[in-house]
């Protein structure tokens, strides 16, 4: 083993890939935060009274909260929520009609991130085709395949223009999964998120192409706190992508979303991310603080909803996607790979709560843990009474590479009703030796040896990624691993 | 609502130990050990809800009501009723925390091994005591161990020598029984010497109980090297009875340690059981079965420390719940840094017969160490229904077909159960039970 | 003389433990070598010494592949140089598919030779063809690496993996351990199928019966971690007939 140690070790911790920053005019706001920051960002967005007194409640209310500090396994110093931008946008003109008017760096940017919306353009109406919108800093720059997607009746924008061009589906939808009250985060998040995407899937259409939304934060010492919400109508199906990115930096950024969907009767709903905040560096210093809320509701009978996640980067993950199983027969899915190398810290699961009857839900989490970090399952699944013969099966597993991480599994298994049936199995281990060394003698490397092992032992969450993004995930756990121990 | 009543009950309970603690064992080294312990206590309060640890149980609402915590009341009965059926086994009696000699029999039992009340043990034996005592039970993990520290007046003190095998087992019987609401505090400590064996079976008897009691009691036990010691703890009590048993062992290398906690009844009963493994190679297997049903609340917290290479932890919990029943099982494998090539396994199984019945499963693995193996499994559900219409289509009326399945359902952790007599009585306790 | 592995006065051990106690032997081209020994003898230490699993450890003598010093390479740079074990207990891989690790392992082993990666047609194609060599189903090829095998389909896969890499030396650990006669059959006729005058074998096992199917040229004896006794195919059935004490009772005598 001492010999593939000092292979590993040769591979120093990879440079983050995405670690540039954009060169974008921005326009902020001072940091800190009270009501009249509230009220800026709600007139900088041109926002009817309705959407600002949703946001003063909230602030009101978030004002009465506590941090939740006390349950996750994290550890991370205070944070001064005087200390952060609120709001930070590209300075741009009043109305883009075609990428041509987009910031010129800001198309570079996206072309770092490899996502090229030229290319993305040219290639309308292809089946395998993605519509992108783009959040950079809070802010939607720019939403491809509008015009495509409007013909089936499809809504994919940035969520200031929901709010401006859809007023009535946003006041029925917003905060109908994740309420303000919820939690924290999720007040904060609706006290000051700036723009988002929101997307609506009229009644028996099936979304001819995925749609996708790229985030990044790029100002300095900037919040990020976007909103999204995604709507299936009856029959209606939808796959969605969601990329993070962030720039090095020697601070922690805070990053609270929110995200909700609801799946109306017969509809379904595919949500996938590849979350690739900044990590920090190898000795723990930076990266973004990601607490985040998502929730989604099958509302009505033999509706769907599947999360899927790969987690590789930022410094904390404090992440729990959850489904409701209202409807009956409805399926609530969730899917995750999350990997801790160096100082990184997650506390990420999800929560099914089984309220229809013959309700199904199914949980896949697999966790590695490098370096010094610690990653956690933390999972809830609740059978309600009267969910009449409802299933779960939830299996956990984490793999630890060197011996100075934790992996730890808190999964919280809640039945009040007897025609239940949950099954909850985890797992730890280490990566075999023999196993490296099999792959050894047949030509392979110690370093590729294990990328093969641990994409292996993610497969099952990977199948349930588009193809792009299976590829992309892949690579990206490749990085995530790089130089640590074997 | 809940705040007021949290802090006037445990400012209650800090209070009322000024006047208490005069009535308790004089001595310098355990006064400092309560004053430490009613500190540790009053900033840890009676949990609430919120508190991960006591995020099911609702123990603020027992201590709703007044206590006193001296019973003075000493009730007349006869030991007979309260001993198992062919159990060969030196007894030992507990009246309300306090030992008594009288309704003991240890007669046979080798003169080397001390049997004891803890109260005297503190004056007897000063330097074994005082090695053990609040040493592996810690004062600031948990608000009831504080609160026991702080008050338990008795108990009872086992010391088995190096190289003793005690060849029958100890069944301690503890009675209570009061005039008034009372919080109990029994206080016990075993000390398990160097290749030593022990088996001890702990039962628990109330006589016309129609007050609220709380029983909250803590007992360590020291596993030494190479020790055998199995450890059955029977709970078959009326409704009223409301118990916090904490029992916190600490083994040292190559010894084993066997535990089976059987609860058949009880009003509200929450068990924490905590293992050390602070030595290489021990082995430690933790059973567990509940029968639970009206509104009994049956809670089984496990945490096992694996603080040292090579060793292996099992545990095994069966719940039937029926009823307004609920059932708890909390179980926590703590594997630490140094604790290479641990083995790690933890079983949670429930059966829920009713529709009013909960279960709360939470099983927890903490892991620092890379080169483990380490698993749980838990699933709920209700009974086998193709095996019942298997065995309804060999003639077996749905209610013995039900039996029948329910009797195999908790066999395996029958089955751990190694003094035939005891295994014998508890199932035909069961048997009654799920009638 | 067109030598390819020359081991010459090996010793090794595992944990502190001498188990391979000088140990001789040459092998050249197109040679097949048997080596038979009892339980305890130091077979296994052997081929996992040779293929340089870290836990063992040379503690003198030489060994020399293709005039390498074969004891400085890695694992994987020993593969790369052509030198191939046949696992006693292959090791499952979850979730990694037969095809892609092998195809990571030929592209590795070409990129060692400087070689371009193999054309993915081309790649399919040796597939299918070497898949025949050892009877194995198509679909076996994209399950996961030995999950859910049966004992003889692992064994097979071993084979399979030999014909794609190509090696010039295979060591069999044991390979007809388990093995039902028609499962030992396919495995012997797969490695009969890749015997060539530039390919060498080493088969290590217990028994004679496998080598009825794969017939050496020379037949050695390992006992107490060194060659006690060398010679032809008869020796083999020798020891068949009159079983290891026969050995151990001529080393006393001698």
């Amino acid at each position: 083993m001492a010999e593939q140690k000092d292979i590993l070790e040769e591979h120093i911790f990879s440079e983050y890939k995405y670690g540039f920053t954009s060169d974008i005019d921005t326009e902020t706001a001072p940091p800190g935060l009270n009501e009249d920051i509230v009220r800026f960002i709600s007139a900088k967005k041109n926002e009817p009274e309705w959407m600002l007194e949703y946001r003063l409640k909230a602030f009101r209310h978030w004002k009465t909260m506590e941090e939740p500090r006390h349950w996750p396994h994290l550890k991370y110093p205070e944070i001064n929520f005087q200390n952060i931008i609120y709001y930070a946008a590209p300075k741009q003109k009043a109305t883009l009609n075609s990428l041509d008017e987009v910031d010129p760096e800001l198309l570079a940017t996206f072309e770092k991130l490899g996502i090229s919306l030229e290319e993305q353009k040219r290639l309308t109406g292809v089946q395998s085709n993605i519509a992108i919108d783009a959040v950079i800093d809070s802010v939607s720059v720019k939403t491809t395949f509008k015009e495509v997607l409007a013909e089936k009746g499809i809504i994919f924008c940035s969520f200031s223009e929901a709010v401006q061009e859809h007023p009535e589906l946003v006041k029925k939808y917003m905060g109908s999964v994740v309420p303000y009250t919820d939690n924290f985060y999720s007040a904060l998040n609706s006290a000051v998120f700036s723009d988002g995407s929101f997307c609506y899937i009229p009644k028996g259409v099936r979304c001819p192409m995925e749609l996708s939304t790229y985030f990044r934060i790029n100002t300095s010492g900037t919040g990020q706190f976007e909103r999204t919400l995604i709507i299936a109508d009856e029959h209606a199906y939808v796959s969605y992508l969601e990329g993070c990115t962030a720039p090095m930096r020697d601070e922690n950024q805070l990053h609270a979303a929110v995200v909700e969907i609801v799946s109306h009767k017969n509809a379904e709903v595919k949500y996938s991310t590849v979350q690739n905040w900044y990590p920090g560096d190898k000795n723990g210093k930076g990266g973004v603080y990601n607490f985040v809320t998502k929730r989604g509701i099958c509302l009505e009978e033999n509706s769907k909803i599947s999360w899927t996640q790969v987690e590789t980067g930022s410094a904390i993950t404090w992440k729990y996607p959850s489904v409701i199983l209202k409807g009956d027969n409805s399926v609530g899915e969730f899917y995750s790979v999350a990997v801790t190398n160096n100082f990184q810290q997650a506390d990420t699961g999800t929560k099914m709560t089984h309220i229809g009857k013959n309700t199904r839900s199914t949980i896949i989490s697999k966790g590695i843990s490098a370096g010094q970090s610690n990653n956690s399952y933390r999972g809830l699944v609740r059978i309600n009474k009267g969910a009449k013969n409802a299933r779960n099966f939830s299996q956990c597993d984490s793999l630890l590479m060197g011996s100075k991480c934790g992996a730890h599994t808190f999964p919280y298994i809640e039945i009040k009703d007897k025609s239940a049936v949950v099954e909850h199995e985890a797992t730890t281990s280490k990566i075999g030796e023999d196993q490296i060394f099999y792959c050894n003698q047949r030509g392979i490397d110690t370093e590729k040896a294990i990328g093969l092992i641990v994409n292996g032992y993610c497969k099952e969450v990977f199948n349930q990624l588009p193809m792009e993004f299976a590829v992309e995930a892949q690579k990206l756990l490749a990085v995530s691993l790089e130089g640590s121990v074997g | 609502m809940t705040t007021v009543e949290k802090i006037s009950a445990s400012e209650k309970l800090v209070s009322d130990f000024e006047a208490v603690k005069k009535t308790l064992p004089e001595n310098s080294f355990v006064q400092n050990i309560r004053q430490k312990a009613i500190e540790a206590f009053a900033k840890l309060g009676i949990p609430a809800r919120k508190n991960e640890e006591y995020k099911y149980s609702n123990v603020q609402k027992l201590f709703q009501e007044d206590f006193t915590q001296s019973a003075i009341y000493n009730p007349q009965f006869t030991i007979d009723k309260y001993l198992i059926p062919n159990l060969d086994a030196h007894i030992i009696v507990l009246v309300n925390d306090f030992y008594s000699e009288e309704l003991s029999s240890l007669e046979n039992l080798d003169k080397t091994v001390v049997v004891s009340s803890l109260k005297k043990a503190f004056e007897k034996y000063p330097e074994l005591v005082e090695k053990h005592f609040s040493k592996h039970a810690d004062i600031s993990s948990d608000a009831f161990i504080a609160l026991n520290t702080a008050y338990a007046a008795d108990g009872i003190f086992i010391k088995v020598p190096d190289n003793t095998v005690v060849e029958k087992p100890i069944h301690i019987i503890n009675v209570i029984s009061a005039k008034e609401n009372t919080l109990f505090s029994p206080r016990n400590l075993f000390v398990i010497g160097k290749n030593a064996q022990l088996q001890i079976v702990e039962t628990f008897a109330s006589i016309d109980l129609t007050v609220n009691v709380i029983s909250n009691s803590v007992t360590e036990i020291v596993v030494g090297e190479n020790a055998r010691v199995q450890y059955y703890r029977v709970q078959n009590e009326n409704e009223n009875s409301q118990h916090i048993n904490t029992v916190s062992a600490s083994q040292e290398k190559n010894s084993h340690f066997d535990t089976n906690t059987v609860t058949l009844s009880g009003g509200w009963v929450r068990n924490n059981l905590n293992i050390a493994l602070n030595g290489e190679n021990c082995e430690t297997h933790l059973n567990g079965l509940f029968l639970a049903n009206a509104t009994n609340y049956v809670d089984n917290h496990t945490l096992v420390d694996h603080r040292m290479p090579h060793c292996e932890s099992n545990q095994t919990y069966k719940g039937i719940l029926d009823g307004k029943a609920t059932g708890v099982f909390n179980g926590k494998i703590f594997v630490q840094r140094d604790a290479q090539k641990t083995n790690a396994y933890q079983s949670s199984k429930n059966i829920l017969l009713s529709d009013d019945a909960t279960i709360n499963a939470k099983p927890q693995l903490e892991i620092y160490a890379d080169d483990v193996k380490c698993s749980h499994g838990s699933s709920t559900g209700k009974i086998d229904e193709d095996a019942l219409f298997y065995l309804q289509a060999r003639g077996l009326g749905i209610e013995s077909a039900k039996k029948l399945l329910l009797h195999a359902f908790v066999n395996d952790v029958m089955q751990t159960i190694r003094i035939e007599a005891l295994r014998e009585h508890l199932e035909n306790l069961i048997h009654k039970k799920l009638d | 003389m067109n030598e390819m592995l020359s081991i010459k006065n090996l010793r090794a051990g595992i944990e502190g433990k001498e188990i391979i106690k000088g140990f001789n032997l040459e092998v050249k081209a197109g040679e097949v070598h048997a080596i038979m020994g009892p339980n305890g003898s130091g077979k296994s230490t052997l081929s996992n010494v040779l293929a340089g699993r870290e836990d063992y450890i040379v503690s003198g003598g030489e060994v020399l592949f293709n005039r390498k010093n074969l004891l400085e390479l890695s694992p994987e740079d020993r593969a790369r140089e052509g030198l191939f074990l046949a696992f006693q207990y292959p090791v499952e891989i979850p979730g990694v598919s037969n095809i892609n690790f092998l195809k990571t392992a030929i592209n590795e082993i070409r990129a060692y030779k400087g070689l371009a990666p193999m054309e993915a047609k081309d790649f399919l194609k040796l597939v299918k063809e070497k898949q025949a060599l050892v009877e194995l189903q198509g679909s076996l090829a994209n399950r996961s690496v030995n999950e859910g095998f049966s004992g003889g389909e692992k064994k097979r896969n071993e084979i399979f993996q030999m014909a794609m890499l190509e090696p010039t030396l295979a060591i069999l650990d044991e390979t007809d351990s388990g093995l039902d006669i028609d499962a030992l059959r396919i495995v012997a006729n797969g490695v009969n199928k890749l015997r060539s005058a530039n390919r060498s074998f080493v088969v290590i096992t217990h028994y004679q019966r496998l080598l009825d199917y794969i017939v050496p040229d020379f037949v050695h004896v390992l006992y107490d971690g060194k060659i006690v006794k060398s010679g032809t195919k008869e020796l083999a059935l020798e020891l068949e007939e009159k079983g290891y004490d026969w050995i151990k009772k001529e080393l006393v005598e001698a």
